[in-house]
């Protein structure tokens, strides 16, 4: 493995940057360089939130360039739509929560959510891939909605596209939930995995 | 944004383990640095992206015994450090960009005798103002001040740049400032970390160490013979720039064209070469501090080549002063770089910002996919704007529905609302998805508020606006009202001295205290409002009020902005009022509620045939308020349950179960 450049997105509240310090930690556990670059706007909670996760050697900067992720994993739809098409590459794959957290510019009337099909559509036609899953329901499923990100932590393991093993993202996941909520995150992590790997 | 420490993460940052491998944020990683340095005394005032920080400084602070806290404002921030390094200890302030403007008065005047003990002032800016009100380069003001200035490439620099400047520091005598961006500060990289110092000085007080009355500025011999043993350490720290390690000069072969990148521009342009295939077919000078300079290694390079990128974050502090340089040393050289238009003069740069430049000087083309960049062109419409927006169930949500109540009511025929730094500055973000266009209008104006998002008419600074209300008042301003707003941290920041000359000046205006008691925006820091301190002690807990009146304010109300009658009512006395009138809308912020898991969510029902579409709770702002087809509804997982939404309801679609 050269070098990965994942993405992950969502709105801020959601567990992005701590999903991808999971991962930054993970790659690290296993010998690896990695750097965790995030961009968000000013607010605590409900602004576009997006995560630069890189893996490699030649990683230097904290940011991925245009066209440069291979992977983009959305804990928001729309957040997943934004992402792709600044950052996925030719090739890539979104891996998204199917779940639309509603922008107040959708609300008062002044924008509309673009649907499922229109943005596997616009991606697809973008020459990436996209994979859609029910992240929230399977994290209410697990006991928990705020695991909804380990969900997501747990398919994109199950993608195989990680150069970490998914033992060692497991124990990372353990190590950096509230301990109250450890068996949610791995029952969580496990439906992620399982939902992809059918 | 924050995200909360990972547990045993207190542990790791005081684990004294050379060699051991973790991932640090850059503003841990400053932490560490200090930690590694034996730092006595911390001390700042939260501001994103620098506040993580103290909070790093303060978790070990109570398992290395030293002091960490956080300042009502970055001024006292930095006398608590500074009178610290007087004593020979080792101290650091740490603060966002905005910050330092605050510390000016004593960093101009600290620098005229300097320091005994270490002491580092490390400053995150913002380039593209993430989170800040302007993009500032704060490392002009080292150069102002004549100290010397630290710029790390990545999180190992930041830690070990911050270890090392204590040392530079004391060398000196000097205060050093290290100086990281918003993609160090958030970004986390891969730290090694080194050996925990503990040099456990006992401070001590000598008043005419080395300098007769070294401390008193004017004592003698006075302030201008201060600035010229200033100035005449400029000469060693020149000379010790020249071998720090993150200054290096790579000259392979015989290139023609070279890179000389600072701090993060280092790291995108090292990636740009690779992007462009350039390695080892340019001449590069890494720069770790942008100033001074080590004038040498930029000589070295200009005389070597025919042109030289220059590649900075911030403004052309760098190629101005290699300008300077390249005139003696080789005048033809070519310079390329923000004063040319070759780099981009605002916003922060990238890796692509770097590459495209360094294509069109070098003559090659990068990757580029014509066809997908049409595609992205035609759906870049799907991708709907996000304004970002305060948090379900926020009790400033209640306090300015209940201002524009009030406003609509009493507030005359064009009021004036004055913002500042917090939470509540979103009330002043708008929606991302409207167009604004500008006004030609010699008349004042009015404008619909469609969410509370556009509430606020002005915002600049920390204590701003209750300064801006007084001028309009003093202006004559007469179309309406005018009201001021600020949160319990930021009043007690700079809000008091305005308070003051309010009452001193006979204003009349209303001034609306949003407390929350916590500092929110910068991720739930204590303030004086809070009632603990920065290492989780309790201590007295400051009421606005009682400040508030003890500076001679003579109207003072008391709300809770969860119940909007009663906070309206209070707004619309104060706005007839005839006097500087305060009111405080007092409710904790909801996540520290939920966190303490204090918040008691209401179960709210909705019922959908007798929603009218109205929209007057969308208008309410809170992002747990959804509309779809025609009709009004609660997100089920982003709604708690606060019960505000159920009072701003006219037809009872929206209700508290019982």
């Amino acid at each position: 493995m050269a070098e990965l450049n994942l993405i992950i997105a969502g709105v801020g509240g959601q567990g992005s940057i701590r999903a991808s310090h999971i991962v930054g930690i993970a790659a690290i556990r296993e010998g690896l360089r990695a750097r965790v670059g995030e961009t968000f706007g000013s607010a605590m909670r409900g602004g576009a939130v997006a995560s630069h996760v890189r893996i490699g050697k030649g990683v230097f900067a904290p940011l991925i360039a245009k066209d440069g992720a291979e992977i983009v994993l959305a804990l928001e739809l729309l957040e997943g739509l934004r992402n792709a098409v600044k950052f996925l590459a030719k090739g890539g794959l979104l891996l998204t929560n199917t779940r639309a957290w509603m922008p107040v510019d959708v609300n008062i009337g002044r924008a509309e959510y673009p649907s499922l099909e229109a943005i596997k559509g616009a991606v697809e036609k973008l020459g990436a891939e996209v994979v859609a899953i029910d992240a929230t329901s399977l994290a209410q499923q697990a006991g928990n909605v705020r695991t909804m990100n380990v969900v997501m932590l747990g398919a994109l393991a199950g993608t195989g596209k990680l150069p970490i093993s998914v033992e060692t993202l497991k124990e990372v996941v353990q190590e950096n939930v509230p301990p109250k909520t450890i068996e949610a995150n791995l029952r969580a992590f496990e439906l992620g995995f399982a939902v992809i790997k059918k | 944004m924050k995200v909360s420490k990972l547990i045993g993460f207190a542990d790791l940052i005081v684990e004294d383990a050379p060699g051991k491998r973790v991932l640090l944020m850059g503003n841990e990683a400053i932490a560490r640095g200090a930690i590694e340095a034996g730092v006595s005394v911390a001390a700042s005032y939260p501001g994103t992206p620098a506040s993580e920080i103290l909070e790093t400084l303060a978790l070990a602070a109570p398992k290395l015994g030293f002091h960490a806290e956080w300042s009502v404002n970055e001024k006292v921030a930095f006398e608590v450090a500074a009178g610290a390094a007087i004593t020979g200890v080792r101290a650091l302030t740490s603060m966002k960009n905005a910050g330092l403007n605050w510390v000016m008065d004593m960093f101009m005047t600290l620098v005229y005798g300097g320091v005994r003990g270490g002491f580092v002032i490390a400053v995150g800016d913002d380039p593209d103002a993430h989170y800040s009100s302007n993009e500032q380069d704060t490392r002009f003001v080292a150069f102002y001040g004549e100290i010397p200035c630290l710029e790390p490439a990545d999180s190992q620099e930041a830690k070990e740049m911050t270890r090392y400047a204590f040392e530079l520091s004391e060398r000196l005598e000097l205060p050093v400032l290290v100086r990281s961006v918003t993609r160090i500060c958030h970004a986390s990289g891969d730290v090694k970390f080194g050996k925990i110092e503990k040099p456990e000085r006992k401070p001590v007080f000598d008043r005419h160490w080395k300098l007769p009355w070294r401390w008193n500025v004017y004592g003698p011999p006075g302030p201008v013979e201060k600035h010229r043993w200033l100035h005449g350490q400029m000469p060693q720290m020149k000379k010790l720039v020249e071998t720090v390690p993150w200054n290096k000069l790579v000259l392979q072969g015989k290139p023609t064209f070279g890179i000389i990148a600072s701090g993060i521009g280092a790291s995108y342009a090292r990636e740009a070469v690779k992007m462009l295939g350039l390695e080892n077919k340019v001449a590069f000078l890494k720069l770790g501090t942008p100033t001074p300079l080590p004038e040498q290694l930029v000589e070295r390079m200009l005389k070597s080549v025919k042109s030289v990128l220059v590649v900075e974050e911030g403004e052309p502090l760098v190629e101005l002063q290699v300008r300077g340089l390249a005139k003696n040393v080789n005048p033809d050289v070519k310079l390329l770089g923000k004063l040319t238009g070759t780099m981009p003069p605002v916003g922060e740069i990238n890796t692509d910002i770097v590459a495209h430049a360094l294509a069109k000087l070098v003559k090659r083309k990068l990757p580029a996919d014509r066809p997908r960049e049409l595609i992205k062109d035609e759906i870049k419409d799907l991708v709907a704007p996000r304004s970002s927006t305060l948090c379900a169930g926020c009790p400033h949500l209640g306090s300015y529905w209940a201002l524009n109540q009030a406003l609509r009511k009493v507030g005359g025929k064009v009021p004036i609302v004055n913002g500042d730094i917090g939470c509540y500055e979103q009330g002043g973000y708008a929606i991302a998805g409207k167009e604004y266009k500008p006004s030609f209008s010699t008349e004042s104006v009015r404008y619909p508020i469609e969410a509370p998002y556009e509430t606020l008419d002005t915002n600049y600074i920390m204590g701003g606006g209750v300064g801006l209300m007084q001028g309009q008042f003093q202006a004559g301003y007469k179309d309406g009202a005018i009201v001021g707003v600020a949160g319990d941290s930021t009043f007690f920041h700079a809000c008091i001295p305005a308070v003051i000359n309010a009452v001193y000046n006979k204003v009349k205006g209303v001034f609306l205290v949003m407390d929350n008691a916590w500092t929110a925006m910068t991720g739930h820091q204590p303030n004086p409002a809070t009632g603990i301190t920065a290492i989780g002690e309790e201590t007295k807990l400051l009421c606005v009020e009682d400040v508030a009146k003890a500076c001679g304010v003579e109207f003072i109300r008391t709300v809770d902005p969860f119940d909007l009658k009663a906070t309206t009512a209070a707004i619309e006395e104060a706005l007839k009022s005839d006097k500087f009138a305060i009111v405080v809308a007092r409710h904790v912020c909801t996540l520290q509620a939920q966190r303490q898991k204090k918040f008691v969510g209401k179960r709210m029902i909705f019922d959908r045939d007798k929603c009218t579409g109205c929209k007057l709770c969308v208008s309410f702002g809170c992002p747990g308020i959804i509309f779809k087809e025609g009709k009004a509804g609660l997100d089920p997982i982003l709604c708690n349950g606060c019960g505000m939404c159920a009072e701003v309801c006219p037809t009872g679609a929206i209700r508290v179960e019982g």
